[in-house]
């Protein structure tokens, strides 16, 4: 029954080839869209599961409000992990990273490579994640100063292979020049880890004032004893605060109780977050790398899921609008003694048939475009990962879900004719006012419609981010990092480049308005003794005489640093936020303190206001900032005038080389450093257009086919009414007004939909577009309009067919 | 003393056309025993085909008693009835009806695989009939490649692979020439000889000449037997 049902199945698709392309074309872009999705998904949701205790382990994060200042980091204090280990037994262990330093400068040969990937750990890092050695014995490797564990990868680049690595040493700039003997070697770290470092220096090498609470350094994990519920657990937090935090904050300011502290709006809280969740539902400042994002998980899968649907509506519409050309055969089968279930299964089989050509298909279309996504997505998914066992049942499985859901409907209504109607011919459904069929294609165009609204307004919200008045000047800004040069030589070597006619302008520039930059807050009050009311918390970032012109910011009150003035040291400039959290109405003259190591407070004199600018990301509204005259030439920007970049780039890269042979050169764009705080939403943005595109092409693929197929049937119609005179405009029109209709139904139910969803993603930005009634009536537009070429191919076909010959037919 | 195939008893069918009540069949008390051929004669719209369709259990009488082979028809559930017409009834169609998609074998082996006989005897059962229809050269032609004749004649050969005890054939030699004509009349009356019971609709007087027994109809009435 099952091979007979095959052949026939078969033999239908060579039959009505358009309509099998249709169909299949549909599905299997479909298919592929879904399964590149089900990838992406499968990899986001797998990180961090790889290592044993994966669910005992969990990471301490700091919630913090000081002085209107709100602060949620990943990383804690670096004595809270020993703390937790000590005073409670359900903690089995802990280990902290220290990877405040981005980059180390690492000797190779003769030269340095500045090398990221970088982190110093404590010894019980191998206790609590799972990170294999290929040689030396991890228990011991991180336990003494001056030892460090590299990954495969590591040593095969600096040595060449783990064997020549293990006991060697490896050279760096840690304090000018510290060697670090290679203790073991491990395997790489996978890619689907929320942290990826090729290097663990021993945590003995840190250079940091330990045992204090009060600052955040360090990310700390910790390994619970079985069975322990980490939400209980986190109401320990309270203990360990009022126990070791509350004395020594005391001491830097007046504070009696945490109850106090909380009282005037402060507060300060820590909690354990699973390690699974890290990557998907944790983006805290500090994290160890950019994490992915859970509501973007949920947006694609939706959007997979719909375009999928789409095409099955194809399916089911063009199956059910042309099943009086099947009806015939269900009339006889029927005659000849086969019952309803036979037929069900029998259209079922042709169903999944189609499905599984489209899952073929779909398939090449995964292989062919898995590498445009990969690049899109940052992703490195491979199509062999589509052979793990559990994705094999799954895509075994996917023909036969997508041909049930395509192919139940179409099969209940075909099997349910009645066999005397059909073998009479009284049975005419193709014109037949089918409200399911009109229903299903008014949600495949506002699903399309949807989709291009939110591909729209991700362009446009792009567009105004990189146009907007950021409050400075991030175009023709070149950043040029100064490694391995003493504090002369750095001096020289921008006075020299800053004698090139190309370049305006150039200054040390450690802190710069744009992700990856350094960052350093500190607690800033209106009178020399701190209370919980007075104290406030900002950023403090150091800068010389021509940071301002330089990164293109504007004085809005007072003046900016002068050479002329000896007492600027002691000036600050603040930003318009930093004036509005003291609380001043007329700054200028007004004095804040800081204080120093010994507790005294310390003056700082405010000289100038500078105009709110974007430090942080534009999602986030612009906190609270000052700056002061202070050396910090750790990288030197400079501000250049000229189309010939490459020219000027090798100028000042000939000039770095000669003052700082065997350094890396190493320079950024402040403009592409800018555009990569916002490459997460640019990947979105690019995935909704492709999803849209996508939509919008399968929609019309069915659309294409019903008006093909009502064109069929009318066309007797059509060569009465042109014989009565009706123009090719009359056919036209007639022929395509039905689903003109249903695309402007789409359009009325699409809006309201699309307006809520982009509105609230909207409301993640700070400085956002309007949602103007533009770019809906642009969308509502080319839906339109493209619905309608699509439309006018078969009714400008059928409308100057010559009537005699479609009545001839008859 | 012949069995009793099937007996009308005041068998009725009436249909509600927009607020009229229509009677397409008024009354009708028939006798059918096993081994008759009879033609139902009648103009259009008399009611031949309702009634074929009716007793083909393809249709159901709104009224009357319907009994066959000793079952009552009229009071039997929808997936008995075609369990019974499936055993019993073997239709053949004016317009054919063969299947377009399948070739002239599988067209006549499709009841088979609904009785869900076997593949060796279907084989069999097949070959026997492509045999005595002299049809063996076309087995594996699709319908489209035959004339009308010949479509008619797989039409006939699929009707009698399940073995029925009753064949009922609406217009069967409407769309052939006089020739096909007569060659599926001759057919038609050797089958009865071998003991096959057929009921045929048709206008023809000379078609007619060939069953056993004339009903005419008129407005859903019998008026003449």
């Amino acid at each position: 029954m099952i091979k007979n049902y095959f052949k026939i199945a078969w033999r239908n698709l060579i039959k009505n080839k358009g309509f099998t392309a249709i169909n299949i074309i549909g599905l299997s872009l479909g298919i592929g869209c879904f399964i590149i999705i089900s990838m992406f998904v499968i990899d986001e949701i797998s990180y961090d599961r790889y290592h044993e205790n994966t669910d005992r382990i969990y990471r301490i994060n700091s919630d913090i409000i000081f002085g209107g200042t709100e602060l949620s980091m990943a990383v804690s204090s670096d004595p809270i992990g020993e703390v937790l280990k000590n005073d409670y037994p359900e903690v089995d262990n802990f280990v902290r990273l220290y990877a405040s330093q981005r980059s180390k400068l690492i000797k190779n040969g003769n030269d340095y490579i500045n090398q990221s990937a970088v982190t110093h750990a404590d010894s019980t890092l191998f206790k609590v994640f799972t990170l294999p050695a290929i040689l030396g014995d991890t228990e011991t490797a991180l336990k003494n100063p001056n030892t460090v564990v590299i990954t495969e990868r590591a040593a095969n680049r600096y040595f060449g292979s783990p064997q020549l690595a293990i006991g060697q040493f490896l050279e760096t700039d840690d304090d000018g020049r510290t060697l670090y003997e290679v203790t073991a070697v491990i395997e790489n770290m996978p890619q689907n880890s929320h942290f990826n470092f090729d290097f663990f220096f021993s945590m003995a090498n840190v250079d940091y004032d330990f045992g204090n609470y009060l600052s955040h350094n360090f990310h700390t994990y910790v390994l619970l004893t079985e069975g322990t519920d980490y939400k209980a657990f986190n109401k320990n937090f309270k203990e360990v605060i009022n126990k070791y935090v509350l004395p020594q904050a005391s001491k830097l300011m007046e504070i009696s109780s945490m109850d106090d502290f909380e009282a005037s709006g402060n507060r300060l809280e820590y909690s354990l977050m699973p390690l699974t969740d890290i990557h998907l539902h944790s983006s805290r400042n500090i994290e160890l790398s950019a994490n992915g994002n859970i509501q973007y998980i949920y947006i694609f899968s939706a959007a997979a899921l719909f375009i999928l649907l789409i095409a099955c509506i194809n399916f089911i519409n063009l199956t059910t609008a042309r099943s009086s050309g099947r009806a015939k055969e269900v009339g006889i089968r029927k005659v000849l003694g086969s019952e309803k279930k036979a037929l069900i299964g029998q259209f079922l089989t042709e169903s999944t048939l189609i499905a599984i050509l489209a899952l073929f298909m779909g398939l090449l279309i995964v292989w062919l475009s898995l590498g445009w996504f990969n690049n899109v997505s940052g992703k490195e998914m491979l199509m062999s990962s589509l052979l793990s066992p559990k994705f094999l049942i799954f895509i075994f499985a996917l023909p036969f879900i997508v041909g049930g859901l395509a192919g139940t409907y179409p099969a209940f209504f075909l099997s349910s004719f009645q066999p005397i109607k059909v073998l009479k011919g009284k049975l005419s459904l193709g014109n037949k006012k089918n409200i399911l069929r009109n229903f299903l294609v008014v949600f495949q165009f506002a699903t399309s419609i949807i989709l291009i609204v939110g591909t729209i307004v991700i362009y446009k919200q792009l567009n105004h981010i990189q146009n907007s008045n950021l409050g400075f000047n991030k175009d023709h800004v070149l950043v040029v990092n100064n490694f391995g040069l003493s504090e002369e030589t750095r001096q020289s070597l921008k006075n020299e480049i800053e004698q090139l006619t190309e370049v305006k302008s150039a200054s040390f520039a450690g802190y710069l308005p744009v992700g990856g930059s350094s960052r350093s807050d500190t607690t800033f009050s209106t009178e020399t003794v701190m209370t919980e009311s007075n104290g406030f918390n900002m950023q403090y970032w150091n800068v010389d005489y021509d940071y301002l012109e330089t990164i293109g910011m504007e004085i809005k009150l007072g003046r900016n640093f002068s050479r002329d003035f000896g007492s600027d040291s002691t000036g600050i400039i603040l930003n318009e936020t930093a004036v509005k959290l003291a609380g001043f109405k007329n700054p200028i003259g007004k004095k804040l303190y800081t204080s120093d190591d010994n507790g005294n407070p310390q003056a700082h004199v405010i000289i100038g206001i500078v105009k709110n600018f974007n430090f942080a990301s534009l999602r986030e509204n612009v906190g609270g900032l000052c700056f002061q005259l202070e050396n910090n030439s750790w990288e030197t920007a400079y501000r250049f005038n000229t189309t010939d970049i490459s020219g000027l780039l090798s100028t000042i890269e000939n000039k770095y080389k000669a003052v700082a042979p065997g350094m890396p050169f190493n320079y950024q764009f402040l403009d592409e450093a800018f555009d990569n705080m916002y490459r997460q939403e640019r990947r979105v943005g690019t995935v909704a257009m492709a999803f849209a595109i996508l939509a919008i092409i399968i929609a019309c693929l069915g659309l294409f086919g019903l008006a093909t197929y009502i064109a069929e049937q009318r066309t007797k119609e059509i060569g009465i009414r042109k014989v009565l005179g009706a123009s090719v405009a009359n056919i036209i029109k007639m022929l395509s007004k039905d689903f003109v209709r249903l695309v402007i139904i789409a359009f009325i139910i699409a809006t309201p939909i699309a307006w809520w969803f982009m509105n609230k993603w909207l409301q993640e930005f700070a400085f956002r577009i309007d949602l103007t009634w533009g770019i809906f009536a642009a969308t509502g537009f080319v839906a339109l309009v493209v619905a309608l070429i699509t439309l006018s191919f078969q009714a400008i076909k059928a409308a100057i067919a010559n009537p005699v010959k479609s009545l001839k037919t008859e | 003393m012949k069995t009793k195939l099937l007996s009308l008893n005041e068998a009725t069918r009436t249909v509600n056309s927009g607020s009229n009540k229509v009677t397409l069949l008024d009354t009708i008390n028939l006798q059918v025993n096993e081994g008759e051929f009879i033609s139902l004669m009648g103009p259009s719209g008399s009611g031949k085909s309702t009634l074929l369709n009716c007793i083909g259990m393809l249709d159901s009488f709104t009224g009357g008693g319907y009994t066959f082979l000793g079952e009552p028809v009229h009071s039997m559930k929808e997936k008995n009835r075609s369990k019974l017409y499936k055993e019993y009834i073997g239709f053949v169609f004016q317009a054919y009806h063969l299947i377009d998609e399948l070739t002239v074998w599988e067209n006549i082996e499709t009841p088979l695989l609904y009785k869900s006989v076997k593949s060796s005897e279907r084989k069999a059962l097949v070959a026997d009939m492509l045999d005595r229809f002299n049809i063996v050269g076309k087995k594996d032609l699709f319908p489209q490649q035959l004339s009308g004749g010949q479509q008619q004649l797989v039409g006939i050969a699929r009707a009698l692979i399940g073995n029925p005890k009753l064949i009922l054939a609406d217009e069967p030699t409407g769309n052939l020439n006089s020739k096909q004509s007569t060659e599926i009349m001759e057919l038609f009356s050797q089958l009865n000889k071998e003991g096959v019971t057929i009921i045929q609709a048709t206008h023809s007087e000379q078609n007619a000449a060939y069953g056993s027994r004339i009903i005419n109809l008129l407005d859903g009435k019998i008026v003449e037997e």
